[in-house]
C-alpha cells in the first residue's frame, strides 16, 4: 500500500556516511581542484608565508560566515556584519586607547557589545516581528556610521601588546586568529549537531510553527543564532584592529556578502533548515584560495570580483537544482 | 424546459473509490443551489467537474446549451463559469480597485496605469453586489467579510452565468455572513444560477430555492425550500443508520482524570468544560468554524487562553507556550501535517525525534547512535515504512508521514495527546492502521482529544464525543447514543445563535 517509489533510498544516503554526505563534497572537491591548480599556476601561492597570510584572512572571512550560517538555517539573514566589525574594531580601539582600559577588558567590552547588538536584532525579529533583512539592514547602515562618528573618520591608533600579539604569535607556525577558527568551527560543529539544542535550532528554520508546535521555544532559538552572528562579527573586528593595529573606521565594508557567499557556497539552504559547519568552513576556504590566488597571478581586482560572482551563481544555481530534483523525488 | 447547466451521466472514480455518481443534473438560471454533504460526500468533486477543474471519467457537462471540454477550467471559464474560493487569493498590499482589475487594463493608457479609470470600473463591478467597500484602501486592512465581498465581485468581473460560491461564510461572523448570504440572493435574482456550497443549515434554510445533498458521490435528495427542514437535511446527509458499521469498540478507558478544564475561555471559544480520564478517547465534533481546532490548541498552549482554570494529573496546568505544554506531557497532531508537523526536508529520524530531544539527550548532549537507535525503535512501533530512516520525510506518502507524527509523541510519552483530524489526506489503509495507533496510545493509558469533521471517525475511536457550537459546548454523546443523525443535529442546535 505504500507506492513503492517511497522505498528507494536517495543516492546520498546510499553512497556515503554521514561525513561528507550530499553537498559538502562538492565545495570540498572545489577547494582541492582550486587550491592544486593555483598552487601549480605560482610556486609562491603554496608557500609557508602566503599560507600563513591566508590563514589569517580565513579567520576573518570565515568566522563571518560561519556566525552568518546560525542565523540562515533559523531562515533569517544577517546583512549587518560587516559594519558590526568596523565598529566593534573602532570600539575597541577606542575603550583600550581613549578610555584607557587594559586590552583584555577593551576587547571584552567589544565581544559583550556585540552580543548585545545580536540580542537586539533577535528580539526585534521574533518579538516585534521586523523581517530580519530589515532589522540587519538598519545595523547595516547604524553601525558603520557610529564606527565613523566614534573616530570622527579617522583610525584610532596605538593599540595594546595584546591586541598586537593577537596578530602576530603563531603556534607551530599557525596564526592564532587561525586556531581561533578551528577552534570556532569545532564549537559550532559540537552545538549543531551534537546538542539537542542544535538541532531545534534547524527544526526552527525547517518549520518555525511545527516547531513551536513540538513545544520548541523558537524565538530563543533565533535570538541565540543572531547573537552568535553578532559576537562573531565583533570578534573578526577586534581581529581586523589587532592585524592592523589601528581601529579602522572602514574597514571590513561588504563584508557580509561575502560572508553570506561562503555560507551559501558551503551548502547552507537559504529557505533555513540545512547546512552544516563542514560546508561553511570549506566554504570560506574556497573564497579565501580564490581571492588570494588570484592576487599572486596580478589578476585585477575588478576581476577577482566577477571570479567570485560566479562561483557564488554556480553554487546558488547547483544548490536551486538540486532541491527541484528532490522536490520532484517527492511527486 | 432546459437549464443553465445540464450535467448528465458523470462518472469520477480515485483508485477502487467511485467518488462521484451523478445520473442527471440540472440548474436553472435565477436560483440559488445549496449543495450539501459530509466530508467526502463528494461536494467538491461534482463542482470541480463542473467547473473543469477535474476532468470527468465519464458524462457530459452543457453550459448554457454549449458543451464542456471536460478538465478545461479555461473553456468552462469562457463558457461563463466562476468559482469564488480560497485558492485565488487577493494580493494584500493592494487596493480593491487593483485586485478587481488585476490582469486586465482599464482607461486608454496602455503602459501608465490609470488611477481614475481603474477605480470607475472597480466600483461598477462592486454596484453589481451592492457592496460598499473603500477602494483605495489595501486590502489587507479590509475586514474579512469586506474581502469575501471583494472576492466574489472579482469572480464577477467577467460576467459568469454560473457562481460557485464554496463555504463563502466559514471564516465570518453572524451579521457579516448575512450580507454575503444577501448578495448571493441578489445574484440569482439577476439570472445567474449560484451553486452555494454550506455547512451550516440554518443558512441554507435562508438562502436556498433548491437544496441538493450528495452522500457517497451521489445525489440522495432534491428538497424544494418547504421540505428542507433542518431535519430533512440531517437525515439526508446520515443517510441510513444501517450503513454505518462500527467496527468494535475502542479499549476500555481507565480509572482517574487526567485532564479537567473549567470555563476555559480563548479567543472564539468558550466558556467550556472538559473532563478526560486515563486512557479515555474524548471526541470533538462540531461544524467548520465551531472552535474544534482552537480548543485543542488552547490545551496545548499554542493560543492564548482568557479564562478559565485546568488541571493535568492532579497539577494545575496553565501552557504558556506548546514547550510547557510537552513539558508537562502532552502531545498535539495537528491539522495541516506540511504546515503544521513536519519538517520536509530533514530526515525521518530528526521529525521522530523531535519533541523529545529533551529526555533523549543527556544534559545537552545528544548521542547520535543513543539517537538513532531510539527512534528507529519508535519507527518500527509506528510502523513507518522508509528505505531508511535518514531519508528526508517529505519523500514518505501521506499515511507514513502522519505515521511519523504520531512517532514523535509515541516517543515523549505524553499523559495526553491531542488530535486534530488525524487521518487528513491519508488513504483508507492507512487510515485503520491510524486508528489502532490511537487505541494503541488509550491503551497505554494515554489521554486522547480527537477532533474532527468525519463523524465516522469520532464514532469508530471515541469513547464520547463532544459537539461544540459557536465555540460552546453543546453536548456531550456516550458511545451508546451515537448516531450521525443525533451528532449532526447537535451541531447544528444553536450554530450561529451564540
Amino acid at each position: 500500500m505504500t507506492p513503492l517509489r517511497t522505498e528507494v533510498p536517495p543516492v546520498e544516503v546510499a553512497l556515503g556516511g554521514t561525513f561528507l554526505r550530499g553537498k559538502e563534497i562538492g565545495v570540498v572537491g572545489a577547494v582541492v581542484v582550486v587550491f592544486a591548480v593555483f598552487a601549480l599556476a605560482n610556486g609562491n601561492f603554496a608557500g609557508v608565508s602566503n599560507l600563513q597570510t591566508m590563514g589569517v584572512d580565513l579567520a576573518q572571512y570565515g568566522l563571518l560566515a560561519l556566525g552568518v550560517s546560525f542565523v540562515i538555517i533559523t531562515g533569517g539573514i544577517d546583512l549587518s556584519v560587516g559594519s558590526v566589525v568596523a565598529l566593534s574594531g573602532v570600539w575597541s580601539a577606542w575603550l583600550n586607547v581613549h578610555a584607557g582600559l587594559p586590552d583584555v577588558l577593551a576587547i571584552a567590552l567589544a565581544l559583550v557589545t556585540g552580543a548585545v547588538i545580536g540580542v537586539l536584532h533577535g528580539l526585534s525579529v521574533t518579538v516585534l516581528g521586523v523581517p530580519p533583512f530589515v532589522t540587519t539592514l538598519v545595523t547595516l547602515v547604524a553601525a558603520r556610521g557610529a564606527a565613523l562618528a566614534l573616530t570622527e573618520g579617522f583610525p584610532i591608533d596605538g593599540v595594546g601588546s595584546v591586541f598586537t600579539s593577537i596578530a602576530q604569535y603563531r603556534l607551530a607556525g599557525v596564526p592564532v586568529p587561525t586556531l581561533l577558527f578551528v577552534g570556532a568551527c569545532v564549537v559550532a560543529w559540537l552545538f549543531l549537531e551534537r546538542t539537542y539544542q542544535g538541532r531545534q535550532l534547524y527544526a526552527v528554520g525547517g518549520n518555525a510553527e511545527a516547531a513551536r508546535l513540538a513545544g520548541i521555544r523558537t524565538r530563543r532559538r533565533v535570538v541565540l543564532a543572531y547573537v552568535v552572528s553578532s559576537t562573531c562579527a565583533a570578534a573578526v573586528g577586534v581581529l581586523v584592529t589587532a592585524r592592523l593595529t589601528v581601529g579602522q573606521p572602514s574597514i571590513a565594508t561588504g563584508w557580509e556578502l561575502n560572508a553570506i557567499a561562503a555560507a551559501v557556497i558551503g551548502g547552507v539552504g537559504l529557505a533555513g533548515g540545512v547546512g552544516r559547519v563542514l560546508g561553511v568552513a570549506f566554504g570560506a576556504i574556497l573564497l579565501v584560495c580564490i581571492n588570494n590566488g588570484l592576487v599572486i597571478l596580478h589578476v585585477s581586482p575588478y576581476y577577482q570580483q566577477i571570479v567570485l560572482g560566479a562561483v557564488l551563481a554556480v553554487a546558488v544555481v547547483t544548490d536551486r537544482l538540486r532541491s527541484r530534483g528532490s522536490e520532484r523525488d517527492r511527486r | 424546459m432546459r437549464g443553465l447547466v445540464e450535467a448528465t451521466g458523470l462518472r469520477k472514480t480515485y483508485g477502487t473509490v467511485e467518488v462521484l455518481h451523478v445520473d442527471r443534473l440540472s440548474l436553472a438560471a435565477g436560483q440559488v443551489v445549496a449543495l450539501l454533504g459530509e466530508n467526502g460526500a463528494g461536494k467538491s468533486t461534482l463542482v470541480r467537474v463542473l467547473t473543469g477543474a477535474t476532468a470527468a471519467d465519464a458524462g457530459h457537462v452543457e453550459l448554457g446549451g454549449r458543451e464542456l471540454r471536460n478538465g478545461d477550467p479555461a473553456h468552462a471559464q469562457e463558457l461563463g463559469v466562476a468559482t469564488v474560493s480560497q485558492e485565488f487569493p487577493l494580493v494584500g498590499e493592494m487596493s480593491a480597485a487593483e485586485n478587481l482589475m488585476l490582469g486586465r487594463r482599464a482607461g486608454s493608457g496602455r503602459v501608465v496605469f490609470d488611477r481614475r479609470a481603474t477605480e470607475r470600473a472597480a466600483r461598477e463591478v462592486l454596484g453589481l453586489i451592492g457592496a460598499d467597500v473603500p477602494l483605495d484602501q489595501p486590502v489587507s486592512r479590509l475586514s474579512v467579510a469586506q474581502q469575501q465581498l471583494v472576492e466574489i465581485a472579482k469572480a464577477l468581473g467577467r460576467d459568469p452565468k454560473v457562481l460557485v460560491l464554496d463555504e463563502p461564510t466559514s471564516a465570518l461572523g453572524p451579521v457579516e455572513s448575512r450580507r454575503v448570504l444577501r448578495v448571493a440572493r441578489d445574484l440569482a435574482a439577476q439570472g445567474r444560477a449560484v451553486i452555494f456550497i454550506g455547512h451550516r443549515l440554518d443558512e441554507v434554510r435562508e438562502i436556498a430555492d433548491r437544496v441538493l445533498v450528495m452522500r457517497n458521490g451521489r445525489l440522495v435528495a432534491d428538497l424544494t425550500p418547504e421540505r428542507a427542514t433542518t431535519e430533512a437535511m440531517i437525515r439526508a446527509m446520515a443517510g441510513d443508520e444501517a450503513d454505518v458499521l462500527v467496527e468494535g469498540d475502542p479499549p476500555p478507558p481507565g480509572d482517574g482524570p487526567v485532564l479537567t478544564v473549567r470555563g476555559l475561555e480563548a479567543a472564539g471559544i468558550g466558556p467550556l468544560d472538559l473532563d478526560v480520564g486515563r486512557g479515555e478517547i474524548v471526541g470533538v465534533a462540531g461544524l467548520m468554524g465551531s472552535g474544534r481546532s482552537r480548543l485543542v490548541h488552547a490545551l496545548m498552549g499554542a493560543v492564548r487562553t482568557t479564562g478559565g482554570t485546568m488541571t493535568l494529573a492532579g497539577k494545575p496546568y496553565a501552557p504558556r507556550h506548546p514547550a510547557d505544554a510537552v513539558r508537562a506531557g502532552v502531545g498535539l497532531v495537528p491539522e495541516d501535517r506540511k504546515r503544521q508537523s513536519l519538517l520536509p526536508f530533514a530526515p525521518v529520524r530528526w521529525n521522530i525525534s523531535l519533541a523529545a530531544l529533551p529526555r533523549i539527550a543527556r544534559r545537552s548532549w545528544l548521542d547520535p547512535r543513543a539517537e538513532r537507535s531510539f527512534t528507529d525503535g519508535v519507527r518500527r512501533s509506528v510502523k513507518v515504512r522508509c528505505a531508511t530512516q535518514e531519508q528526508p520525510i517529505g519523500t514518505l506518502s501521506g499515511g507514513n508521514q502522519q505515521r511519523a507524527v504520531f512517532g514523535r509523541w509515541f516517543a515523549t510519552e505524553p499523559r495526553l495527546l491531542l488530535l486534530d483530524e488525524p487521518t487528513r489526506g491519508v488513504d483508507v489503509g492507512a487510515k485503520a492502521e491510524i486508528y489502532h495507533l490511537v487505541e494503541s496510545f488509550a491503551a497505554r493509558g494515554t489521554a486522547v482529544v480527537i477532533a474532527s469533521s468525519e463523524l465516522e471517525e469520532l464514532m469508530r475511536l471515541a469513547h464520547r464525543t463532544a459537539v461544540l457550537a459557536g465555540g460552546r459546548l453543546v453536548t456531550t454523546i456516550p458511545r451508546s447514543g451515537y448516531s450521525k443523525h443525533a451528532l449532526m443535529t447537535a451541531a447544528n442546535s444553536e450554530g450561529v445563535a451564540s
